[in-house]
């Protein structure tokens, strides 16, 4: 029993400091694409189903730790957040991006929420969205190459 | 002491019993397929609560039959973006269906099979098409029955890949296999690999020849990670199968598009195809595919907000079908043409959702033309004017 209690106790702090997911609505849309006060704001979209991502959201986070004051980094899955909550947060642990604030879509479809965050994407995964603080945004699909994470910064 | 465990306990319990959860929605997902029998009756299959679900509607789906489980027994199902339970009937109206079923892992899957013979009353328990049974990627079923009443099935599949990284070789992607039944879809014959790095995330857009065969139209990966398309014949004799480039768009993307194509083959053999693309915008092209050359008649159908376009032939008639979002919801939009897709009338909205949409699917009975359009506010056949 007291070695049950202490594994229990050990996994509290990984529930505590993970920030919890959020729901992405087409109204919470604007204001995600809202410029950052300085700096970049980085949206990392990603989905379950795409094994290309978990790499490109480890090379973001590894870009953001060594900027860590002005790149903001949000994660964004294109799954539905009400079908798909557990799987979701299970492979945020996995991929230990749970420490960032992370955002799934809550429509049962993705395609009207991958036209308001950016009309140029087809929904392709992974997809980043630069938005930078004077206002311009840039987006690039596929696994980000080193030459592309160079030019985020 | 058992005070605080309980209550730690009931902290990780959802994480226990999450797993088991995912996929097995009490709301049905949008993935769904419907296709009209020989008699003229709709049938739609979706899925809810671990069980694919069969309906039929003998009103042109104003109305739809109490559900019947296809699966007896619940089990997880792919029931959304390019996962979608299958619908195919024999040539005696048996009725098909696929699906494929999420395992524990992430990526990964094996495609189940169940018929009924009684016109729905009931159905066989669900098997496993293929016979490599690793936990694996065995996903994105593909249905089509041949001239031979064979019931074909094609699948994306991962088992070259993970022997690929084994050996510590490079391999992009997953490969495609297909396998059929000579017997009415009681067996399976043991699986065959048609093509080795393809997409691994897109839909296998299947159609009959005239000669009877089944062939495929699937997204395929060139060189380095450029996903343009393939076409062949899935050959159930002692022809190996044969799968050649047939789409020229050049995109590269170390990624996944979530977005396969289209095919319809006319009576005289043309290869009608509809197929996504992003090199410089999002873009849905037409073509009628030469296998090997750039395809015939290319047409950029629609460009940015449109998605998962479907087509469908009957004589000169060819129609192209495609979800189009705006801000306000998603529009289902039609284009017409009829002079064998020569060329294409304008767009026409012919529906709107404010509710999320599956990927629109063609339907012809005696002529006519509807759209099935599952919407999460239901199923809905929504009828074209075109009477060819």
């Amino acid at each position: 029993m007291k070695r049950l209690l202490a594994i229990l106790l050990l996994l509290i702090p990984a529930l505590a400091s993970a920030a919890p997911l959020q729901a992405l609505a087409a109204t919470d849309v604007s204001s995600l694409l809202q410029p950052p006060a300085h700096g970049e704001r980085i949206i990392a979209l990603w989905s379950l189903d795409c094994a290309y991502c978990e790499s490109n959201l480890e090379a973001l986070a590894t870009l953001q730790r060594a900027h860590p004051k002005s790149i903001e980094l949000i994660t964004v899955t294109t799954d539905d957040i009400r079908a798909q909550r557990p799987a979701i947060e299970a492979r945020l642990r996995k991929m230990k991006m749970d420490t960032y604030p992370a955002r799934a879509y809550a429509e049962a479809s993705p395609e009207r929420l991958n036209f308001l965050l950016d009309p140029n994407w087809g929904g392709e995964t992974p997809r980043v969205l630069v938005i930078r603080a004077d206002g311009s945004r840039s987006g690039i699909s596929g696994a980000l190459t080193p030459a592309q994470l160079q030019r985020i910064r | 002491m058992r005070h605080l465990l309980a209550i730690l306990l009931s902290l990780l319990s959802p994480l226990a019993l999450a797993h088991d959860m995912e996929h097995m929605a009490k709301a049905p997902e949008l993935g769904a397929s419907a296709a009209f029998d020989s008699h003229g009756r709709l049938w739609v299959v979706d899925a809810v609560g671990g069980h694919v679900r069969l309906r039929h509607s003998d009103d042109d789906g104003r109305s739809l039959s109490a559900p019947m489980p296809v699966n007896a027994q619940p089990e997880r199902i792919y029931a959304e973006g390019e996962n979608r339970p299958k619908l195919a009937f024999g040539p005696h109206d048996e009725i098909y269906v696929s699906w494929s079923q999420p395992r524990a892992r992430p990526w990964t899957g094996f495609v189940r099979f169940a018929r009924s013979l009684d016109g729905g009353a009931h159905f066989s328990a669900p098997i496993t098409v293929h016979h490599d049974r690793a936990e694996i990627t065995h996903r994105f079923d593909a249905l089509a029955v041949d001239g031979k009443g064979r019931v074909v099935v094609a699948w994306i599949d991962k088992r070259d890949l993970l022997a690929a990284e084994a050996a510590k070789k490079p391999y992009l992607g997953a490969a495609v296999y297909y396998s059929w039944s000579d017997d009415g879809g009681a067996t399976f014959v043991p699986e065959r690999k048609l093509v080795d790095q393809s997409c691994e995330c897109c839909r296998i857009a299947l159609a009959t020849t005239p000669q009877g065969d089944v062939a495929a139209f699937f997204r395929n990966i060139y060189g380095d990670n450029i996903r343009d398309h393939a076409y062949a014949v899935l050959t159930t004799q002692g022809k190996t199968a044969t799968a050649t480039r047939a789409t020229f768009s050049e995109w590269h993307i170390a990624g996944c598009p979530h977005h396969g194509p289209g095919l319809a083959i006319g009576a005289d053999g043309t290869r009608h195809a509809v197929w996504y693309e992003a090199k410089t915008q999002p873009t849905i092209w037409y073509g009628q595919l030469d296998p090997g050359h750039v395809p015939h008649h290319r047409l950029a159908i629609a460009t940015a907000g449109a998605s998962h376009a479907d087509v469908a032939v009957h004589g000169h008639d060819v129609w192209v079908a495609w979800n189009q979002v705006s801000a306000s919801g998603y529009s289902l939009v039609l284009r017409h043409s009829t002079d064998g897709g020569a060329h294409f009338d304008p767009a026409r909205n012919i529906a709107h959702s404010t509710a999320a949409v599956g990927s629109p699917q063609l339907l012809q009975k005696n002529g006519h033309v509807f759209v099935a359009w599952n919407t999460a506010d239901g199923f809905r056949l929504i009828a074209t004017e075109a009477t060819p």
